[in-house]
C-alpha cells in the first residue's frame, strides 16, 4: 500500500495541477481541483497514518498519540482556508475597481512565450485558486479532525 | 484496417458495449443488494465504479468530446481511492491511525 501511495500521490497531484490550470476554458476548475489534491492527502493518511505530514514530511518532532500531535497541521489547513476565502473575494471584488460589475472576468493572450507559444491568462485563475485554497483547507481540516476520532 | 476504422462499425460497436457495460451495472447492483458478505458489495461497488468510468470513456468515443475522458479520469480515481479506503476499513477496524 506504501509503495501504490509512492506512485499514485504524484500522479493524482499532478491531475489536479492540471485540472486547476485548464479550469478556465475547459471543465475543471478550483473545486474539482482541490477534492482530488485532498484525496492525494487521503491516500497519503490512509498509507502512513496521521502523524506522517508533520513528522516525515516536514521534519517535526511530535509526540505521538493522537489529539496533540496534529495540531499545528490543523491551524495551517485553518489558514489555507481562510488565505483561500480572502484570495476568492478580493479577485471577486477588483472588477469594481475598474467600473464593471462584481466577479467580471477577462483575459488576456500572451504571444511568443518559449515552449507554449501561445498562451492565454485569465483572471479566472485568481478565483479557481481561492476556491482551490478553501476546498483544500476545508476538507482536509475535516479529514484529519475525524481521522483522529 | 479499413473495417476497424468505418465509422458505422465503430459506432456499432460503441452502442453494444455501452448496453453492455449498462446491463453490468444492474447485475452488479443486485450483488450490492443481496450480497451476502461485505466484501461480496465492496468488490460490486468497485466494479461499478470501473463500469461507471468505461460509460464515460464509450460516451467521449461515441460523441466526440473529449472532456469526458477528463470525468473519467477523475472518476477512477476518487473511485481507487474509495476502494482503498474501504479495504482497510474490513481489514483493520479503522481508516485513519
Amino acid at each position: 500500500m506504501r509503495t501504490t501511495a509512492r506512485v499514485v500521490v504524484p500522479i493524482v497531484l499532478v491531475v489536479a495541477l492540471s485540472l486547476l490550470l485548464e479550469g478556465h476554458n475547459l471543465p475543471g476548475g478550483g473545486f474539482i481541483a482541490g477534492v482530488l489534491t485532498t484525496t492525494a492527502f487521503a491516500l497519503l493518511y490512509l498509507a502512513f497514518g496521521l502523524d506522517f505530514l508533520e513528522r516525515g514530511v516536514l521534519g517535526r518532532e511530535v509526540e505521538s498519540g493522537k489529539a496533540p500531535s496534529r495540531d499545528r497541521v490543523v491551524v495551517a489547513y485553518r489558514r489555507l482556508f481562510a488565505a483561500g476565502l480572502a484570495i476568492a473575494v478580493g479577485s471577486a471584488l477588483v472588477p469594481l475597481f475598474f467600473g464593471v460589475p462584481f466577479l467580471s472576468q477577462t483575459y488576456v493572450v500572451l504571444e511568443g512565450v518559449p515552449i507554449y507559444g501561445h498562451v492565454e491568462l485569465a483572471s479566472a485563475v485568481v478565483f479557481d485558486l481561492g476556491v482551490y485554497c478553501v476546498v483544500v483547507g476545508g476538507l482536509l481540516t475535516i479529514l484529519s479532525a475525524v481521522g483522529a476520532e | 484496417m479499413t473495417a476497424s476504422s468505418d465509422p458505422a462499425v465503430l459506432l456499432v460497436a460503441i452502442d453494444a458495449a455501452l448496453v453492455v457495460v449498462g446491463a453490468l451495472c444492474v447485475l452488479c447492483s443486485y450483488r450490492v443488494i443481496r450480497g451476502p458478505t461485505v466484501a461480496d458489495r465492496v468488490v460490486a461497488l468497485d466494479a461499478i465504479a470501473t463500469n461507471v468510468v468505461a460509460i464515460a470513456v464509450l460516451f467521449a468515443l461515441r460523441t466526440d468530446r473529449g472532456l469526458f475522458v477528463t470525468i473519467s479520469l477523475v472518476l477512477a480515481i476518487i473511485g481507487f481511492i474509495a476502494t482503498v479506503a474501504v479495504a482497510k476499513f474490513v481489514d483493520r477496524g479503522e481508516v485513519i491511525q
